[in-house]
């Protein structure tokens, strides 16, 4: 088992490195020099200077040399990663330097750090919640198939499947902010509070509500059907009539038979789900007006800070390697059958 | 494994009661007020207003409060947004506004920079008989920050000293910071005590005692119509931008920081960290303005602004009445809702016809009310000067001809909104001035004039250098013109490709693609303009059906090929910046974009040079002809502008007037003068074409009294003005 996980953590560094390489080479092959927009402030100061174009020149000249910008792609790539010398210096990722956000003027990971415990918040809610209801909901259905009950659950998780999370966003908006008056439009915070322990925690739930219940009821749709599906294939797996023949209680049937034998599918779903609690919704950051990653993302995009897309990026990439490697040995656990030391 | 799927199963109970428990416990006591719902917060209010009206029954039943809403994220870079680049965003700008104060000049409601008088006791500016212009300041005693500690000269001169050295320079700053001072030079040139070049000494600078101070201005830089804006000085804390322990001198010969400034460690200087750190700091130093920064959460983007009770006043003396300012972080498609439900109390800066109804609509003067103006701005079209068709300022004058400008504001603005056919702000006190003398061309929508001024400026020819017919197909369907030498040359510094020479149109969908023919060795000049417009962008949508589709474009004999691109790759292409998606050819001629003033300072000196020097300033590439035959001068005399005109034959071109009017000028009627005939040659050559000035509502709860916004004077100006009814 150890020997699998280090031989797999050996393959998840050769893939860091490519895809690294690979989205350095995407952003930089992008037509923007940070240099250019850095020394437009110069060239403004300048301006009545006689000795104005040398000085912006020279600037300009000085800050591509600090930024690497007049090094070729390769020189660059090892600069950012800390195995090359950009500006004659040693200042990567290795060094412990994750890239500057130039738009926030500060390092990336001060940049970063309070977008993703924000998001992380309201993710393992919505996380918690939706696993909650949606697993009993698909076993349910499941076990009471073709019942009315069942057919009726099938029809909303349709329904909720299939409309985009935003247009439920904007109708939860204007029927519990609106019309009910239930919750906060959108915010983080009561305006002007300054609360603390207990009380803070209150007042941030209160403005989370409204966004993680509608986080949550766009992810009951697929996940209810998902679980369904699995249990009803369990529940006519021969070892189940075999249970039932044995005069099992259906309960013990159900949970510790069938449902064990649903788990396999489910298992890689419910892993996603909680390394999902990194991604922002870019979508429903914005419609609320949170402070996450999602948001944080799509403005670094469109201003292109691409030292703060790169670095999110790669932790994308670190959690979803990691989250493969967990559902793998997660597999072990849940399927004797599965063997995971190879 | 039965064990471990129920310790998940009560895993997942527990937290689902928690996260239940947490979000049900609000709704009940919630259900009605939501901005009022907080815990505790709704207990307390409930009972000091029960108190209160126990005790006294006129007692305000609102808190002297204002929640300013704002689209803009803060960023908790509030002492000197964007280290004072253009990357400044608006709501740091804000919240720098309401705690920064006691500058030795602050803009007005006009956006004039006055003396703050509750800052300077007494001015004077000497014109010396070498040419400088020597400012001298005397500051009002026993003015202090908001944690008491008195300020004197040395806040005003610290951050001069700071900026203009080269350690401001490893801090990221520009470090021109008082380069139009003598001795400015040298001063920056320094380094430390170990330092070869410059000296420690800032000669134009001098902290004569601790409440007056001097500072002289270099010929090079006077004289200048705005002279005195070289006496606006901010108040910083000691500290702040120098570093501790760094103290400021002045022995006679001008002020110097002590050499602790210039302390190394290896190759960088230490007060350049401290710098950069403190820029973002709110508890080290305190505040010189209306407003301290009680709170700022970096998680919610929230900022809680209270009274600095030391504060004096602003340039009339005002202090704020609002006790509380909390700035908040709206989203522009529920703003409304916000404000409705009372989670904001003012949201400012809404603009264009929808959004502007939708505002509207809540404005009742009993629970909302609104102020309004023009912008300071105007969204534009703008061509490249120096090659193509738009280089001709009949092709300028065309398209503006067969643009009906005053159907596409009313497109893009709703009605809210106004043409302008010029440079200018209606707010501007020189047009105001000036606006029953000035003479501008009528550019009403007309395809008559249109045509005709194309024929008058030589677009008869087909692509075989015949006479152009209107109707004909393929690539006759456009005019051209016959270039003469110099025009067919054009921008043949950029290679073979490029010029005039070589002038082809792009992104031909049709499969015509028009270009410049050599006939006889003559070249013509097809009337194909290349057009770059960004997106997503209204403008650039509205602009493509109303004019580049436009049967009157094609019945004149034009064409506009559109591109469209990220404002990137439109700056880009516009500065011809490699870098920024420029493809290393002049390509576009034309694109769409805004532009605004955010002070009534109309400087426009080196904006249209011909020096290489200053040509990145010049945005249009517009070289005026008039200025070839009379160009201005900055060592010669300073003509008024009856004699320069006289002397010009009535021809001064744009770059003359722009000096004239910042150089020449001494009195305010001399500089109207300069300017309005600024306006008028740039309404003839138009440079742009000035699409819509859209109007600004500020829209706030009735319970603010006095709020009066401007273009100059944002929310954050006018809260001081204002006050919670009942306070």
């Amino acid at each position: 088992m150890g020997k699998y996980v280090l031989k797999r953590l050996g393959y998840m560094l050769v893939v860091m490195a490519i895809l690294s390489l690979l989205m350095f080479l995407v952003y930089t092959m992008i037509p923007y020099d940070r240099a250019v927009t850095e020394a437009e402030n110069f060239k403004t100061a300048y301006k009545g200077n006689p000795n104005a174009a040398m000085l912006y020149e020279e600037k300009l000249t000085q800050l591509r040399r600090e930024l690497g910008t007049d090094q070729n792609i390769l020189v660059r790539y090892l600069g950012w990663l800390g195995l090359g010398k950009i500006n004659g210096r040693y200042n990567g990722i290795l060094q412990g330097n994750f890239g500057y956000s130039y738009t926030y003027d500060r390092p990336v990971i001060d940049v970063l750090k309070t977008p993703m415990v924000n998001t992380i918040f309201i993710n393992i809610f919505a996380t918690i919640l939706g696993l909650g209801i949606t697993i009993p909901l698909g076993i349910f259905c499941a076990v009471k198939r073709g019942s009315k009950r069942d057919t009726m659950i099938q029809i909303g998780t349709i329904i909720g499947y299939s409309i985009p999370s935003f247009i439920i966003a904007i109708i939860f908006i204007w029927l519990f902010a609106i019309i009910l008056k239930w919750f906060p439009v959108s915010g983080m915070k009561t305006p002007g509070s300054n609360y603390t322990g207990w009380a803070e925690f209150k007042d941030r739930m209160y403005y989370m509500l409204l966004p993680l219940i509608v986080m949550t009821f766009s992810s009951l749709g697929g996940m209810t059907r998902y679980v369904r599906a699995s249990m009803t294939e369990a529940l006519s797996l021969d070892c189940i009539r075999t249970a039932r023949a044995k005069g099992l209680r259906e309960r013990v049937v159900v949970y510790s038979h069938a449902f064990r034998n649903a788990l396999i599918p489910i298992i890689t779903l419910v892993i996603g789900w909680f390394l999902g609690i990194f991604s922002g919704s870019v979508v429903l950051e914005n419609i609320f007006g949170l402070n996450g990653v999602g948001r944080l993302y799509i403005n670094a995009l469109n201003d292109k800070d691409f030292e703060v897309v790169l670095l999110l990026q790669m932790f994308y990439v670190a959690i979803g390697l990691i989250g493969n490697l967990v559902i793998d040995i997660a597999y072990g656990f849940a399927d004797p059958r599965v063997r995971v030391n190879k | 494994m039965k064990k471990a799927n129920k310790v998940l199963a009560m895993l997942l109970a527990a937290a689902m009661a928690v996260s239940l428990a947490a979000c049900g416990g609000n709704n009940g006591s919630d259900s009605t007020q939501p901005s009022q719902s907080a815990p505790e917060q709704s207990t307390v209010q409930e009972e000091t207003t029960a108190a209160a009206q126990d005790e006294v029954s006129e007692a305000p039943t609102v808190e002297n409060k204002v929640i300013l809403g704002s689209t803009t994220d803060l960023s908790g870079d509030f002492r000197y947004p964007g280290w004072g680049g253009s990357s400044a965003g608006s709501s740091d700008i804000d919240i720098n506004n309401l705690t920064q104060g006691y500058a030795t000049q602050e803009s007005n409601q006009g956006g004039a920079y006055v003396w703050n008088e509750t800052v300077v006791k007494d001015h004077s500016e000497t014109e010396n008989e070498d040419g400088t212009y020597t400012i001298s300041i005397t500051l009002n005693e026993g003015l202090t920050f908001s944690d008491g500690s008195p300020i004197t000269a040395q806040n005003y001169l610290a951050t001069t000293l700071s900026f203009a050295s080269p350690v401001a320079v490893g801090a990221g700053l520009p470090g021109t910071y008082g380069q139009s001072l003598v001795g400015y030079d040298e001063f920056h040139a320094y380094t430390g005590p170990d330092s070869e070049e410059g000296t420690k000494v800032f000669s134009g600078i001098r902290m004569l005692d601790d409440y007056n101070f001097q500072v002289t201005v270099s010929s090079d830089y006077y004289p200048y119509y705005f002279a005195f804006t070289y006496g606006s000085f901010s108040c910083y804390p000691m500290g702040l931008f120098t570093g501790e322990g760094v103290t400021i001198q002045d022995d006679g010969e001008g002020c110097y920081l002590s050499d602790n400034f210039y302390e190394k460690n290896g190759e960088d200087y230490v007060v350049s960290a401290q710098i950069e750190a403190n820029r973002y700091d709110l508890t080290k130093y305190p505040f010189s303005g209306p407003y301290v920064v009680s709170e700022w959460d970096e998680g919610t983007k929230q900022a809680t602004l209270t009274l600095n009770p030391e504060y004096k006043g602003n340039f009339e003396g005002q202090k704020p009445s609002v006790e509380t300012i909390v700035y908040v972080k709206i989203v522009e498609e529920t703003q409304l809702d916000q404000l409705k439900s009372g989670a904001v109390d003012v949201l400012s800066g809404i603009t264009g016809g929808e959004l502007t109804k939708a505002a509207l609509e809540v404005v009742d003067d009993t629970n909302f009310k609104e102020v309004h103006y023009q912008r300071a701005g105007y969204g534009k079209i703008q061509f490249d000067c120096d090659f193509g068709p738009t280089m001709f300022p009949e092709v300028r004058q065309a398209i503006t001809y067969l643009l009906d400008r005053t159907a596409f504001c009313q497109a893009f603005t709703g009605g809210y909104g106004v043409v302008v056919d010029g440079p200018y702000s209606p707010d501007f006190d020189m047009w105001q001035a000036v606006q029953d003398d000035i003479e501008l061309i009528d550019y009403s929508y007309s395809p008559a004039n249109a045509v005709k001024v194309l024929e008058d400026g030589g677009w008869i020819y087909n692509s075989k250098g015949e006479p152009f017919v209107a109707g004909a197909e393929g690539v006759d369907s456009v005019r051209y013109k016959k270039l003469t030498e110099e025009e067919a040359n054009a921008l043949d510094i950029y290679g073979n490709d490029a010029g005039n020479k070589n002038y082809a149109s792009v992104a031909n969908t049709d499969g015509i693609e028009y270009k410049t023919v050599e006939i006889n060795g003559e070249y013509y000049m097809p009337l194909a303009i290349n057009w770059f417009g960004s997106q997503p962008n209204t403008v650039t949508d509205l602009l493509s059906t109303t004019l580049a589709n436009s049967s009157d474009l094609a019945e004149a004999g034009m064409v506009i090929r559109s591109t469209t691109g990220d404002f990137t790759t439109l700056t880009g292409n516009i500065y011809r910046d490699a870098s920024m998606g420029y493809l290393g050819t002049p390509t576009y001629g034309m694109y769409n974009l805004a532009t605004g003033w955010n002070s009534a300072v109309y400087d426009y000196a080196y904006n249209w040079m011909s020096d290489v020097t200053y040509a990145d300033y010049s945005v249009n590439k517009l070289v005026d002809p008039y200025d070839k035959d009379f160009a201005y001068d900055m060592s010669a005399e300073k003509l008024s502008y009856e004699d320069a005109l006289a002397a010009s034959d009535g021809k001064l071109g744009m770059n003359y007037l722009s000096f004239g009017m910042v150089y020449n000028a001494k009195t305010e009627e001399e500089y109207n003068q300069w300017w309005e005939a600024y306006i008028e040659r740039w309404n003839q050559l138009m440079p742009d074409i000035p699409l819509y000035s859209n109007y600004y509502y500020d829209v706030y709860n009735a319970n603010i009294e006095n709020f009066e916004t401007s273009p100059f004077f944002g929310p954050a100006n006018a809260i001081l003005y204002a006050n919670v009814v009942g306070y």
